[in-house]
């Protein structure tokens, strides 16, 4: 990337992720070892990468300052327990999607939290009846999720994900148990892919896509206030939900005084934009994505697994005027 | 008058079918197909359509079509760039899944 040397590298881009990789070797092992034994080893290795990983502990930092200020609530500030404490919830996350892919964690353990019914949509799509768009989040641990939903419900989601690396490390991790998650490697919104996606919906299949993440080769992002302060958001759930006419939902798996909880909660009813409004529409949409996130943020402050400077505004944005980006 | 004038002032059937779903997928209401010369282009300049517009529009003639719009980026510029091209793409498409 050739921004001002002060940037720091985009998310799917940061060395750290070298650190990550460790912690999921650690977690590899725990597969073959069992948990007890490992998990020691586990905090040894986040220790690690908190004393090392000087950005991520800033970023963090500075996220947990954000949260308290936006709430008003003084027990949030950052304190170097609360710091480290995030790392340890990572871990602990990712302690869990072995266990949840192993069969270990099933619906029986997680509470689910769905006043409006999401769930039970999801099912009857099985039989007949068009999909819908889960809209995710890095805030909890969205693989208990999307297990149970494969494991579980035998629900169709495909997850869409924008990285290669994201993808390698979701095979492996879906390897250790015995199903494979239909993950879509997504680079770029094009024609082809949109009449996929639409075909998918029409099956009754789902569409899960991250709504916290702006990827890395796609300038489609909206600058919103999230706690406070202007961060940009990506438009694709928006975008893919507008073009394919769909409904959305939100989908989290927040662990609250040790057990996970599964909210569900329905969010844009029909996506339409009226000729002329879409940008309008979707910087709307995505402000209101943005609100929601932050109040659940509150429910389990310390489970905001974006590790990366989530407030640098990239230069680099895509206009949605340039014909030469046109069906591609 | 040579044929590729009256191309340029008149729709064939084919044409003047993807000026209206150009106008039924895009909510130009305000539009009549006639509005649409085969000619004019349709993103910038001529109708303002933008990359979004030319996705959406790639999925509605995919569907309507039953045919696939590659992503070759240079290629899809020019089908897309005007209804007559839109028309003439659509055509040889169909031609090659039938063969």
């Amino acid at each position: 990337m050739n921004g001002a040397p002060a940037r720091e590298p985009h998310w799917a881009a940061q060395k750290e992720r070298g650190s990550f990789a460790l912690m999921w070797l650690t977690a590899l092992a725990v597969r073959r070892l069992g948990r007890r034994p490992l998990t020691p080893v586990l905090y040894l290795v986040v220790l690690y990468f908190f004393v090392f990983g000087r950005r991520a502990r800033r970023n963090v930092r500075q996220y947990q300052s954000r949260l308290a200020a936006w709430s008003g609530r003084d027990e949030l500030r950052p304190t170097t327990r609360r710091v480290f404490g995030q790392f340890m919830a990572f871990a602990e996350s990712l302690l869990d999607r072995l266990d949840v892919w192993r069969g270990k964690l099933g619906m029986a353990q997680v509470q689910l939290h769905d006043p409006a019914g999401v769930r039970e949509r999801l099912r009857a799509s099985v039989h007949g009846g068009r999909g819908q768009i889960l809209v995710c989040t890095h805030l909890g641990n969205l693989d208990v999720c999307r297990a149970l939903a494969e494991l579980e419900e035998r629900v169709p989601l495909n997850v869409l994900v924008h990285n290669r690396h994201v993808a390698q490390f979701n095979r492996l991790q879906s390897a250790a148990g015995d199903r494979q998650l239909r993950l879509l490697q997504v680079s770029e919104m094009d024609a082809a892919l949109m009449l996929d996606l639409s075909q998918r919906l029409d099956r009754g299949e789902w569409l899960a896509i991250a709504g916290d993440r702006v990827p890395l080769h796609d300038g489609r992002r909206v600058v919103v206030d999230f706690l406070g302060h202007a961060a940009a958001f990506p438009q694709g759930p928006w975008l893919m939900a507008g073009l394919l006419r769909c409904p959305v939902n939100l989908m989290c798996c927040l662990k609250i005084d040790g057990r996970y909880q599964i909210r569900l909660e329905p969010f844009l009813d029909t996506a339409e934009w009226e000729r002329g409004g879409r940008e309008a529409t979707i910087a709307r949409w995505a402000q209101r994505y943005a609100d929601r996130l932050a109040r659940l943020c509150l429910l389990a402050p310390q489970q905001w697994f974006n590790f990366y400077a989530y407030w640098q505004l990239a230069d680099e944005g895509g206009s949605d005027a340039d014909p030469r980006r046109a069906a591609r | 008058m040579n044929a590729t004038d009256t191309a340029a002032l008149a729709h064939t059937a084919l044409e003047q079918e993807i000026a209206q779903l150009v106008i039924d997928t895009l909510n130009l209401e305000d539009l009549d197909a006639a509005d649409i010369p085969p000619a004019q282009p349709l993103f910038g300049e001529g109708l303002g359509l933008d990359s979004v517009d030319a996705l959406e529009l790639a999925l509605a003639l995919q569907k309507r079509y039953g045919i696939r719009v590659e992503s070759d980026a240079k290629h899809a510029r020019d089908h897309f760039a005007t209804v007559a091209n839109l028309a003439a793409y659509v055509a040889s498409q169909q031609a090659a899944c039938a063969s």
